[in-house]
C-alpha cells in the first residue's frame, strides 16, 4: 500500500513536533515507542504501529544522545520502520533494518547541525554585550527551528517523495566526507574549552589542569566522578592553607599595628 | 571582600518553577563550541533579570559568563539552574559561581546519566515494550505518561537546587576569596579531566614495515608518549591562539573543520 499525500503531509507535521521534542528532550515522544504508535495511526494501521514501537524502542534502547553524542535518529527509524513495514508487506522486525540508512543519514544531519550551529554563538555574544536578550533568546530558538524544518523536509521526501532516491544518496556519500564531519564533531569541543581557559585558566592553575587530564585519562569510568573527587580534594586542601595563609597574615598584622600603637605612645612622651 | 557584596532582588517559589519549567529549553541553542551554553543562558535570564533588577551592566556580565561551555544532563540542569540562581540571588563573587558551575555539570552530568537514560529508560522501554508486541495501546500510553512526569519533576528538580544553594551559601560567605580561589583549582582539575574525555583525534596511519608487520602511529608513537597527547595540544593551540592572537572563535571552528575533512581524505584521521 502507498503513502497518500495527505499521508505524507500529517507524517512531516509530526516529524517536526518529534524533531523538536528530541532536540530539547523534553517529552519523549522521539522515542520509537511514540513515533511508530503515531505514525501507524497516521497511515491508518495502528496497531502496526504499537507493535513495531515496541520492536524498535528495545532495537534503539541503548542508542542513547548520552554526553553530547548522536545516535542513529530514533525518530527516523521509527517512521521508517511502520511506513517501510505498511508499503512492502515485510514484518516490522525486518523494516528495521531497512530504515536504518534513513535514521543514519538523519543523524548526520544532526551532526551537520551540532557543527554549523557554532556559527551563531558569536552573534549572540554581541546581543548579549549589548543588553539585547530579546534577540539573544531568538537566536538561541533559531537553532531549533532550523532543525524542526530540517525534519519536516527531510521526513517528508523520504515518505513521501523519494525513498529510493534517499537510500542511493546515503550508500553514495563519499567515506572520507561523512568521516570527516564524524572526526570534526570529535574535535570541536578543543574550541569550548579552549575559550574556556581563556577567560578561566591563570599561570597558578595549570598544574591542576594537567592533574586532571591526567587523571581522566589512565582512570577508566563511565562519567567524571573520579576526576571531579580529586578536583574537590585538591580545592579543600588549598581551602585549607589558604585560610591558614590568611590567619597567619592577619594575626601579624594585629602585631604590626599593636607595635606600632606601642611606638606612638613613646613618641608622645 | 565582604563590603563588596551588593544587594540582590529575592527570587520567589514560582520564580524557581518557572525556572525549572525554563529548562525544557536547555539544549535549544545546542551546538559543539560550547554545547548547551546559549540554551542554559536563555533559560537563565528570567531569573537573573529579577536578581538583578535595574542594575543592567551587572547583568550583562552576569549573562555573558553564563554563555560558557556546558553539557550536562537535561534533568540534571534545572538542579544545578536552581543552585546557581541562590547564588546569584547572595550576590556572591563571578568566579566562585562561575567555578562552581563548572566543575558541578559533569558529575551531575554522570549520574542523571546514568538514573535516566541507564536505568528509567531501560525499565520503561522493557516493561512497555512487552505489552506493544502484543498490539496493547497500553505499552505506548504507559512510557507517553512516564515521561510526562520525568518532565514535571523539573520543577521539584530545581527547587532541590535552589535550597541546596541557600543552605551552603552561609559556608562560602565567610571566605569568598578564598572560596573563589578553591573553586578555580576544582573548575581547572575537571577541565583537565574534560579535555581527555571530550576531544577525540586518533591518528589512523599505519607505517608498513614489512609485508606482514605495520606500525600504527597512534598506538605504538603517540600513545607511548601519553594518551590523549594530541587532544591536549590541539586544545592548547587553540587556547594559545584565542588568548594571544585573539582569533576569532567562528575562524577556528572553520579551520577545525577544514583540517578535519583534509585529513579524513588524506587518511591520516
Amino acid at each position: 500500500m502507498a503513502i497518500t499525500l495527505t499521508q505524507g503531509i500529517l507524517i512531516a507535521i509530526f516529524a517536526i513536533i518529534a524533531g523538536i521534542d528530541f532536540w530539547l528532550e523534553g517529552f519523549y515522544i522521539f522515542r520509537p515507542m511514540i513515533v511508530c504508535t503515531v505514525t501507524g495511526f497516521l497511515i491508518g494501521d495502528l496497531k502496526l504501529g504499537i507493535i513495531a514501537g515496541g520492536l524498535t524502542e528495545l532495537a534503539f534502547a541503548g542508542l542513547t544522545p548520552v554526553g553530547g553524542t548522536q545516535p542513529p535518529n530514533p525518530i527516523m527509524a521509527g517512521i521508517m520502520t511502520v511506513v517501510i513495514a505498511h508499503t512492502t508487506g515485510h514484518s516490522p522486525a525486518t523494516a528495521i533494518g531497512l530504515s536504518l540508512p534513513f535514521s543514519i543519514l538523519m543523524q548526520y544531519i544532526i551532526l551537520l547541525c551540532y557543527s554549523i550551529f557554532s556559527v551563531f554563538t558569536k552573534k549572540a555574544d554581541e546581543y548579549v554585550a549589548k543588553g539585547e536578550f530579546r534577540k539573544f533568546g531568538m537566536i538561541v530558538l533559531l537553532p531549533t527551528v532550523l532543525v524542526a524544518l530540517a525534519y519536516s523536509v527531510f521526513s517528508f521526501l523520504s515518505v513521501y517523495g523519494a525513498q529510493g532516491l534517499m537510500k542511493t544518496l546515503v550508500n553514495s556519500m563519499p567515506t572520507w566526507l561523512s568521516h570527516g564531519f564524524t572526526i570534526a564533531g570529535g574535535i570541536l569541543p578543543a574550541v569550548g574549552f579552549g575559550l574556556l581557559l581563556k577567560s578561566m585558566l591563570k599561570a597558578k592553575y595549570v598544574p591542576y589542569l594537567l592533574l586532571g587530564f591526567t587523571a581522566a585519562c589512565f582512570i577508566k569510568f563511565g562519567n567524571l566522578m573520579p576526576v571531579a573527587i580529586i578536583g574537590a580534594s585538591l580545592a579543600w586542601i588549598e581551602y585549607g592553607r589558604e585560610k591558614k595563609e590568611q590567619d597567619v597574615n592577619k594575626k601579624f598584622k594585629n602585631m604590626e599595628k599593636s607595635l606600632e600603637d606601642v611606638g606612638g605612645e613613646e613618641d608622645g612622651i | 571582600m565582604e563590603s563588596e557584596k551588593k544587594e540582590r532582588n529575592k527570587l520567589s517559589k514560582r520564580d524557581i518553577t518557572k525556572l525549572g519549567l525554563l529548562s525544557l529549553f536547555n539544549q535549544s541553542g545546542m551546538n559543539y563550541q560550547r554545547m548547551q551554553a546559549d540554551g542554559w543562558t536563555f533559560a537563565m535570564i528570567p531569573s537573573l533579570k529579577k536578581v538583578y533588577g535595574a542594575d543592567k551592566k551587572g547583568l550583562i556580565e552576569a549573562v555573558k559568563a553564563n554563555l560558557q561551555f556546558i553539557n550536562t544532563n537535561n534533568y540534571a540542569a534545572p538542579l544545578l539552574m536552581g543552585l546557581e540562581a541562590s547564588l546569584e540571588e547572595n550576590g556572591e563573587e563571578r568566579s566562585t559561581i562561575d567555578g562552581l558551575r563548572v566543575a558541578l555539570f559533569g558529575p551531575i552530568a554522570g549520574i542523571g546519566d546514568a538514573i535516566t537514560w541507564y536505568t528509567i529508560l531501560p525499565i520503561v522501554a522493557g516493561v512497555t515494550a512487552s505489552f506493544a508486541k502484543q498490539g496493547s495501546i497500553l505499552g505506548p500510553l504507559v512510557f507517553f505518561i512516564v515521561y510526562v512526569a520525568m518532565f514535571l519533576a523539573r520543577i521539584p528538580i530545581a527547587h532541590l537546587g535552589y535550597s541546596a544553594g541557600t543552605k551552603a551559601i552561609s559556608k562560602i560567605h565567610e571566605n569568598s576569596a578564598i572560596v573563589a580561589h578553591a573553586a578555580s583549582v576544582l573548575g581547572c582539575t575537571v577541565i583537565g579531566g574534560l579535555i581527555a574525555t571530550y576531544v577525540q583525534i586518533d591518528v589512523v596511519t599505519k607505517i608498513q614495515v614489512t609485508s606482514s608487520h605495520s606500525i600504527s602511529i597512534q598506538k605504538e608513537f603517540f600513545d607511548n608518549i601519553f594518551p590523549n597527547i594530541l587532544p591536549l595540544a590541539y586544545t592548547f593551540l587553540l587556547y594559545w591562539l584565542l588568548k594571544k592572537k585573539n582569533v576569532n572563535p567562528v575562524t577556528l571552528i572553520i579551520l577545525t573543520f577544514f583540517l578535519a575533512i583534509l585529513f579524513s581524505w588524506m587518511g591520516v584521521l
